[in-house]
C-alpha cells in the first residue's frame, strides 16, 4: 500500500518567466538551482533519491585538483535546503510533461517518506526504528570469472559445509583457505564470496586486513622469522637480513627457486627462547645465526 | 546418552581412570612438549626415551606434558620413579636422555647427569588435596623444586595443572579437580550466588585492564536479551607475551570449565575462544579438549543433568593484534576486518551479533574454577589487598633463566628478575625493563622495587600491565626499543580513526630522527603534542596507549634522548647516527 501524493509544478503565468524545474539532485541540479534562483528564478528541484546531494556525497577527493568532495558540496546542499526560490522536492519523479518550450506543465508523483518533514529535526532516531533497515537497496551479485577445479571445489564445499550456516563464516572460510594453501587464490576468494552472499570487495577488504591473508603463492616451505620485542632485544634484526641475504629476497618474498617464502611476524610466542622462528610448522628456539645453514637443510 | 558425566561420582570414576595414567605403579617418562619445548628438540628426547625404554624392555610409559615455564631448561624430561618422587632434568638432548634412562635401567642411579630438582608431593590446586609421591634412594639429595630459586616465589593457580598432566586426556585433568567446579556451580549454585562469589574473590580482569570481572559479568547477567555470549581472548597478539599459549597448551580444561562456569552464570549458551594463528599446537590441544569434552557430555545439552546447554567453538585468528581488543575480536568472530568499534555501548550490553556478551582474557578463565570449589575466601587471601590472586609474566630478554613464571600479585619485578630469573647475563647492570607488552614501554631501574598491582600507588606499587618483562641489559638503547614499539604500532594500526593512523606514522618518523641524530628540542615538544592529541582523540586503545612508550621514555629517560640530540651520541652504541 503505497500512498500516492502528486504534486503540480505549475508556475503561475502563462508567460515564458517564473519557474525552472531541475530534475535530478547530483552536484550539477544543486549548482544550476542555486545559479537560476540567484538569476530571480523560482526553482523545484525533482530528486528521486531521499537527499540531495548525489554520488559526490559519497566520494572522498575530486580529480583533478584533489580538492575535498564533502568540503565542496556540503555549503550547497545547505544554501540549496536555505534558498527560499528553491523547492526541494525529494522521493519523487516526474511522471508527466505537457505544453512547449516557456511554459511547461509538470506532474510530479512523490514516494512516501512516513516522516513528517515538518517535524523533522535530523535526531536520527527513525534510522533506528526503520522496520526495513538493514536490507541493501541493491544485490549485490558477484559472479566468479572462472569455474573452480574439482579440488579446489571439493575443498571450499567441504569448509563452507562445516560453518553450518554461522553468519561469520567468511572470515573461518578464508582463514582455513589461507592457511591450506599458503595464500588466498583468487577463485577460491571468488567463489567463496559469491555462496556466502557477500560482495566480493567485502570479501577482499577481509582478507587484505589480516597480515597473515596474502594473495600472492608462497613457496614450498615459510619460515616465520619473529620481529617481536624479546626477539628484538636479541638481534632479531641480524637474523632477519642474514635470512633476506641468502634468500635473496625481503619480507614476504620468495625465493628464485620457490623453495622459501620469508615472512617476519610479531611474536611466534616463543618469548622466552628469543630469537625464535618458525619453518611450515617447525618451531625453532634460541636461533644461533650461525646455525642457520643447518636448519635450513632440513627442508628441500 | 548413557555416556554423559552427571554427578561428583561419574567425575570420580574418571578422575581415577585419570589418576592409573597420572600416577601409574610403573617408570613414567614424562617429555615437556609444549611449543617451547619443541622449539629447543623435545621430539628427539622423547624418540631417544622410546627407544630406550624398548631396549632395555623396561616397564615403563612415556607421556608428554605441557609447559611448566622453566624455558631457559628446555626440553624437560622428568622421570616419575615408581613410589618414588619424580625427577627433572633440563637442557636434554637425545644423548643425554639415552644415558640417563641407560643408567637407570641398569644401575638405579642417573649416571652422571645432574637433576634439577624432584618433587617430592604436588598439590592438585582445584580441591586443595596433596599428591604425595613418596621418596627413593635414587632421588636423595636432589634439590626440592618448590626451593628452587626459579620456584620458591611462585603460586600455580592458573598455570595449576600445567607441565603435570596430559593436556591430550580429560580423565588425567580430572584426576586431578578439573570440572569439579563446574559441577558444583551448575548442579548446587544459582547463577546469582556464582556472580556473588567470583564478586568476592575480587578477580580482576587479566587482559591488561585489570576490570572486575565480577562486575563485568553482572552487567552481562542484568543485560536484556535471551540471547548472550562468552568470549575468551586468546589472541595474546602483545609481542612478547607466552603466557596464555602456555596455558591453552599446558591444560586447555582450566579454560572450557571457567567458561561452562561464567556461561551459566551470565546467561549465554553459546561460546567462542578466539586463539591466534601463530599458535597451531594450542589450537590443535583445545580443539581435541572440546571434543572429549563434548564425548562426556560436559559440553553441549544438559550438562551434569542440571538442564544448562553450553556449546564452545574455536576461531582463528590471522595475525593482526587490533584483534585483541575486545571490539576489534567481536568484529573479526562475525566475521569482517577487526576495526574495533566506538563505544558505548559496551559489549557487554551490545557485543557479539549485538547481543550481551562477556570478553575475558585465558588467565582470568582459567582462574575461575578453583575461586567455585575453594571459595572466594581462599582466592582472596593470594595477592595484595586491591588485587587478588596471581597472574603469569614472561621472564625473557637479557635474564639468567628466561621463563614463564606465576606470582602472587604484590610481588617486585626485583623478585622476579634477581630472585626467579637470577639475574642479568653477565652481570651487567640492568638498563630499564620493557613491560606491559607494547603499550607501556620501559621502566627504568628505579621502579624494580614497586609492587605489582591493578593500581599505581606513587612509591609503593605500579600497574605493569600484563604480558613479558623484557630485561634490557646496560648494552641496550631505550630510545632504539621506544622507535621499535613505535614501528610496531605503525605495522598494527588498523587505520580506522586519523589520530592513531597518521599519529603513529609521525612519532615513529620523530623517534627515527632522535636515533640518527638529526632531531632537536623541538621534535620533543612537537612529541608530547602528538602524545596528548592521539590519547584524547583515538577510536580504541590501541591508539590511546601507542604514546605510553614515548611518554615513558621521556618521563624516565630524558638523559638518553637528550644525549641523543644534543650529543648526537648513543650511549650504548645501537643507534646509527647519520651525517645532518
Ligand atoms: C590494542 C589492544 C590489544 C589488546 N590485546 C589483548 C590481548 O591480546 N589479549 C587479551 O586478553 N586482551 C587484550 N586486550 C584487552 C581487551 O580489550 C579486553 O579488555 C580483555 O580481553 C578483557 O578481558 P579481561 O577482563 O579478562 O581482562 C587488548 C586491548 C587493546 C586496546
Ligand atoms: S617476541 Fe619473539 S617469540 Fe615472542
Amino acid at each position: 500500500m503505497i500512498a500516492e501524493t502528486t504534486k503540480e509544478a505549475v508556475p503561475a503565468k502563462k508567460e515564458p518567466v517564473g519557474a525552472v524545474l531541475v530534475c535530478g539532485g547530483g552536484i550539477a541540479g544543486i549548482q544550476a538551482s542555486l545559479d537560476l534562483s540567484a538569476a530571480g528564478f523560482y526553482v523545484y528541484l525533482v530528486e528521486e533519491s531521499p537527499t540531495i546531494g548525489g554520488n559526490m556525497a559519497r566520494l572522498d577527493k575530486t580529480f583533478p585538483t584533489g580538492d575535498c568532495a564533502t568540503c565542496i558540496i556540503s555549503p550547497k546542499v545547505v544554501a540549496c535546503m536555505r534558498d527560499l526560490n528553491i523547492d526541494v522536492i525529494t522521493m519523487a519523479e516526474v511522471v508527466k510533461l505537457e505544453g512547449e518550450a516557456g511554459n511547461f506543465r509538470a506532474t510530479v508523483k512523490t514516494r512516501p517518506r512516513f516522516v513528517n518533514m515538518d517535524k523533522c529535526t535530523g535526531c536520527g532516531d527513525c534510522i533506528e526504528r526503520c522496520p526495513v533497515r538493514n536490507i541493501p537497496r541493491t544485490v549485490f551479485e558477484s559472479k566468479p570469472a572462472e569455474e573452480l577445479d574439482k579440488k579446489d571445489e571439493a575443498f571450499l564445499t567441504d569448509i563452507i559445509a562445516r560453518q553450518q550456516g554461522d553468519p561469520g563464516a567468511l572470515m573461518p572460510v578464508l582463514e582455513a583457505t589461507n592457511r591450506v594453501y599458503g595464500y588466498l587464490p583468487r577463485g577460491i576468494v571468488e567463489h567463496a564470496a559469491s555462496r556466502l552472499s557477500i560482495p566480493l570487495a567485502s570479501a577482499l577488504k577481509v582478507a587484505s586486513f589480516y597480515d597473515k591473508m596474502r594473495f600472492e603463492p608462497v613457496g614450498r616451505h615459510v619460515i616465520q622469522v619473529c620481529n617481536g620485542t624479546s626477539c628484538h632485544s636479541q638481534h632479531s634484526a641480524a637474523l632477519i637480513s642474514l635470512l633476506e641475504k641468502k634468500l635473496g629476497v625481503s619480507d614476504g618474498g620468495t625465493d628464485k627457486s620457490g623453495r622459501f617464502t620469508l615472512r617476519t611476524v610479531r611474536c611466534l610466542g616463543l618469548c622466552a627462547l628469543s630469537p625464535s622462528m618458525r619453518i611450515d610448522d617447525v618451531s625453532f628456539g634460541k636461533v644461533d645465526p650461525d646455525d642457520i645453514d643447518k636448519i635450513l637443510e632440513q627442508f628441500s | 546418552m548413557n555416556t554423559a558425566v552427571r554427578t561428583s561420582g561419574d567425575l570420580d570414576k574418571l578422575a581415577s581412570l585419570g589418576s592409573a595414567s597420572l600416577y601409574p605403579e610403573k617408570v613414567k617418562i614424562l617429555i615437556g612438549s609444549g611449543t617451547c619445548g619443541l622449539a629447543m628438540g623435545a621430539r628427539a628426547v622423547e624418540d631417544a626415551a622410546l627407544a630406550t625404554v624398548k631396549r632395555f624392555k623396561a616397564d615403563a610409559t612415556v607421556s608428554r606434558i605441557g609447559c611448566i615455564g622453566f624455558c631457559s631448561q628446555e626440553p624437560l624430561l622428568d622421570i616419575v620413579l615408581p613410589g618414588g618422587p619424580r625427577v627433572s632434568f633440563g637442557s636434554m638432548t637425545a644423548a643425554k636422555a639415552r644415558a640417563v634412562l641407560t643408567a637407570y635401567f641398569t644401575k638405579g642411579n642417573f649416571g652422571g647427569e645432574k637433576p634439577l630438582g624432584r618433587f617430592s608431593s604436588e598439590e592438585h590446586v582445584s580441591t586443595g588435596e596433596v599428591h604425595s609421591y613418596g621418596s627413593s634412594p635414587a632421588a636423595e639429595g636432589i634439590p626440592e623444586w618448590s626451593k628452587l630459586d626459579f620456584f620458591r616465589l611462585q603460586k600455580k593457580v592458573i598455570m595449576r595443572n600445567c607441565g603435570s598432566i596430559d593436556p591430550m586426556s580429560i580423565e588425567e585433568s580430572i584426576a586431578r579437580g578439573a570440572y569439579r567446579g563446574a559441577q558444583k556451580a551448575l548442579s548446587s549454585m544459582k547463577p546469582a550466588s556464582v556472580l556473588d562469589e567470583i564478586t568476592a574473590s575480587g578477580l580482576r580482569g587479566r587482559g591488561g585492564a585489570y576490570f572486575p570481572t565480577g562486575q563485568k559479568w553482572r552487567f552481562a547477567h542484568n543485560a536484556k536479551g535471551d540471547v548472550k555470549y562468552v568470549v575468551c581472548n586468546a589472541d595474546e597478539g602483545a609481542p612478547g607475551s607466552s603466557m596464555d599459549r602456555s596455558v591453552l597448551e599446558g591444560d586447555p580444561h582450566a579454560i572450557i570449565e571457567g567458561m561452562i562456569i561464567g556461561s551459566y552464570a551470565i546467561g549465554a549458551n553459546v561460546g567462542y575462544v578466539y586463539v591466534r594463528s601463530e599458535y597451531p599446537l594450542a589450537i590443535t590441544t583445545l580443539e581435541h579438549a572440546i571434543a572429549e569434552a563434548e564425548k562426556l557430555g560436559i559440553l553441549g545439552d544438559d550438562i551434569f543433568g542440571s538442564g544448562w546447554n553450553f556449546r564452545l567453538s574455536v576461531r582463528r585468528g590471522a595475525g593482526a593484534y587490533v584483534c585483541g581488543e575486545e571490539t576489534g575480536l567481536i568484529e573479526s568472530i562475525e566475521g569482517h576486518s577487526g576495526e574495533p568499534r566506538g563505544r558505548p555501548p559496551f559489549p557487554v550490553t551490545a557485543g557479539l551479533w549485538g547481543k550481551p556478551t562477556v570478553v575475558n582474557n585465558v588467565k582470568t578463565w582459567a582462574s575461575v574454577a578453583p575461586i567455585i570449589t575453594r571459595g572466594s575466601q581462599w582466592y582472596a587471601s593470594i595477592g595484595s589487598k586491591t588485587t587478588t590472586g596471581t597472574t603469569i609474566f614472561s621472564l625473557e630478554g637479557s635474564v639468567k633463566n628466561p621463563g614463564l613464571v606465576e606470582v602472587p600479585f604484590g610481588i617486585t619485578l626485583r623478585d622476579m628478575i634477581y630472585g626467579m630469573g637470577g639475574g642479568i647475563r653477565g652481570d651487567k647492570a640492568c638498563k630499564a625493563v620493557q613491560v606491559g607488552g607494547p603499550s607501556i614501554g620501559c621502566v627504568p631501574p628505579s621502579m624494580l622495587d614497586l609492587a605489582i598491582d591493578s593500581q599505581d600507588v606513587p612509591g609503593k606499587s605500579a600497574n605493569m600491565g600484563t604480558g613479558g618483562i623484557i630485561v634490557m641489559d646496560s648494552d641496550s638503547c631505550v630510545v632504539d626499543m621506544t622507535r621499535f614499539l613505535l614501528g610496531f604500532f605503525v605495522d598494527e594500526s588498523c587505520g580506522r580513526c586519523t589520530p592513531c593512523r597518521e599519529g603513529t606514522k609521525q612519532m615513529y618518523a620523530m623517534f627515527n630522527k632522535i636515533c640518527e641524530g638529526k632531531a632537536n628540542t623541538e621534535t620533543i615538544e612537537q612529541l608530547e603534542r602528538l602524545s596528548q592529541a592521539m590519547n584524547a582523540a583515538s577510536v580504541c586503545g590501541l591508539g590511546t596507549t601507542a604514546s605510553g612508550p614515548v611518554t615513558n621514555a621521556l618521563r624516565h629517560f630524558r638523559d638518553d634522548i637528550d644525549m641523543h640530540i644534543a650529543g648526537r651520541k648513543c650511549p650504548a652504541g645501537v643507534c646509527e647516527m647519520k651525517k645532518a
